[in-house]
């Protein structure tokens, strides 16, 4: 194969396109599509302030890697979840990459600042605290922007990722959140920062060839909690697919974006009587929001596990 | 050939072909990993001999 834009010997290949680039002219190719996502979508423009989501994964240092060099204002939020070393190894990723191209890292540290760690919040039902976690990674990440006023958040979700979405929210039928699915969720209340998937039409191969070939050193093992977790069948079931009919996926998400999304209710409006939760300020219709009740669940089982093994509790 | 599979370099010894031949004894999917022979991403229809050595990088991450 050859690079479609030089003719020297091809390094990655778009199958679904049916074109392949050298590594040279790759990275240009794929920031050229990050850029057109952002202006076509209208995610953000270049005077705006955007926070990235940082894990030290490929996919959230691909993506500050893109907007540093397409020349956008962007600074990194990483959170410490706490899950043992590979918690330890995806922060020094982080800081080692901002630290390299002289980017600015902000930093929550769930067990310092807030007395307890995801491997906390695991659910008796599924025994994995991914839904939490995701609800922790977004609080902080709306939080810390609002606070510091970022225009936008964006996140490192890729085509693989959203197509998994979709696939399981269909299988599941949830009307709720298939609404909801978009690569753009604007700000529906002062307190709620705009939210972004620049590389939301860019495959988690595309994602990984950019990181590898500009060099990015990224954490490549997996979250210990991700074993098992139905995203990763949902994604293997669809690149079955992509084996045979490439372009699949693609089609999947574009499509159900595009048309998909028309034959669906409409997403439930914001509830009328958002308020701010009573401890933390954050947006929400009970008198505590959703992290601080969770938080509470956190801490007694931290101090539980403290007691047991005498170590001294942490305050919240 | 040998192949080193990451992140655990595990290594497997397979019959030489080509890329996509490669993961295909492998069991993998095309998709979901990218080949490397030395500092060079490799696409699917390059021909590897028995004296290549290359690594396998896994690009799918799961959880949330
Ligand atoms: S796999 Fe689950 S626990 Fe681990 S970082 Fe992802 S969401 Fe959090
Ligand atoms: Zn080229
Ligand atoms: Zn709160």
């Amino acid at each position: 194969m050859r690079c479609h834009r030089c003719h020297a010997p091809a390094n990655v290949e778009i199958r679904r396109s049916r074109i392949a680039f050298c590594a040279r002219c790759y990275p240009d190719w794929f920031r050229a599509q990050v850029q057109e996502r952002i202006d076509h979508d209208r995610m953000f423009r270049r005077d705006q302030r955007v926070l990235v989501a940082v894990s030290g994964g490929k996919d959230s240092l691909a993506l500050w890697h893109t907007l540093m060099r397409l020349g956008y204002r962007a600074d990194g939020l990483y959170v410490r979840l706490g899950i043992g070393e590979y918690s330890r190894r995806s922060q020094a990723k982080a800081e080692g990459f901002a630290n390299r191209h002289g980017l600015l890292l902000h930093q929550v540290d769930l067990e310092a600042d807030h007395g307890f760690v995801v491997p906390d919040l695991v659910e008796a039902r599924s025994g994995k605290p991914c839904a939490a976690c995701g609800t922790v990674k977004r609080y902080h990440f709306n939080k810390v922007a609002a606070e510091l006023g970022y225009d936008v958040v964006a996140t490192g979700h890729n085509l693989d990722d959203e197509a998994a979405t979709l696939f399981g929210n269909l299988v599941h039928w949830n009307g709720e959140y298939l609404a909801r699915q978009l690569p753009v969720l604007e700000s529906t209340h002062p307190g709620f920062v705009r939210k972004v998937k620049p590389l939301y039409r860019l495959s988690e191969r595309e994602t990984a060839a950019y990181a590898l070939v500009e060099r990015i050193d990224y954490i490549l093992e997996e979250c210990p909690m991700a074993k098992g977790a139905k995203s990763l069948a949902y994604k293997d079931m669809l690149n079955c697919l992509e084996e045979q009919q490439p372009g699949a996926k693609y089609r999947f998400l574009v499509g159900f974006l595009k048309q998909g999304r028309s034959v669906l209710p409409a997403a439930a409006p914001e509830a009328a009587d958002v308020r701010r939760c009573s401890r933390c300020g954050q947006p929400t219709t009970a008198e505590l929001c959703a992290y601080c009740r969770m938080a509470d669940r956190g801490r007694r089982k931290h101090e539980t596990k403290d007691r047991k093994y005498g170590r001294t509790p942490v305050g919240p | 050939m040998r192949v080193v599979i990451l992140p655990e370099r595990e290594v497997r010894e397979v019959p030489a072909g080509t890329v996509a031949d490669l993961l295909r004894r492998l069991g993998l999917h095309l998709d979901a990993h990218l080949v490397v022979r030395g500092e060079d991403i490799l696409t699917s229809d390059v021909r590897l001999a028995e004296e290549d050595e290359v690594e396998v990088y896994p690009v799918i991450s799961g959880g949330a």
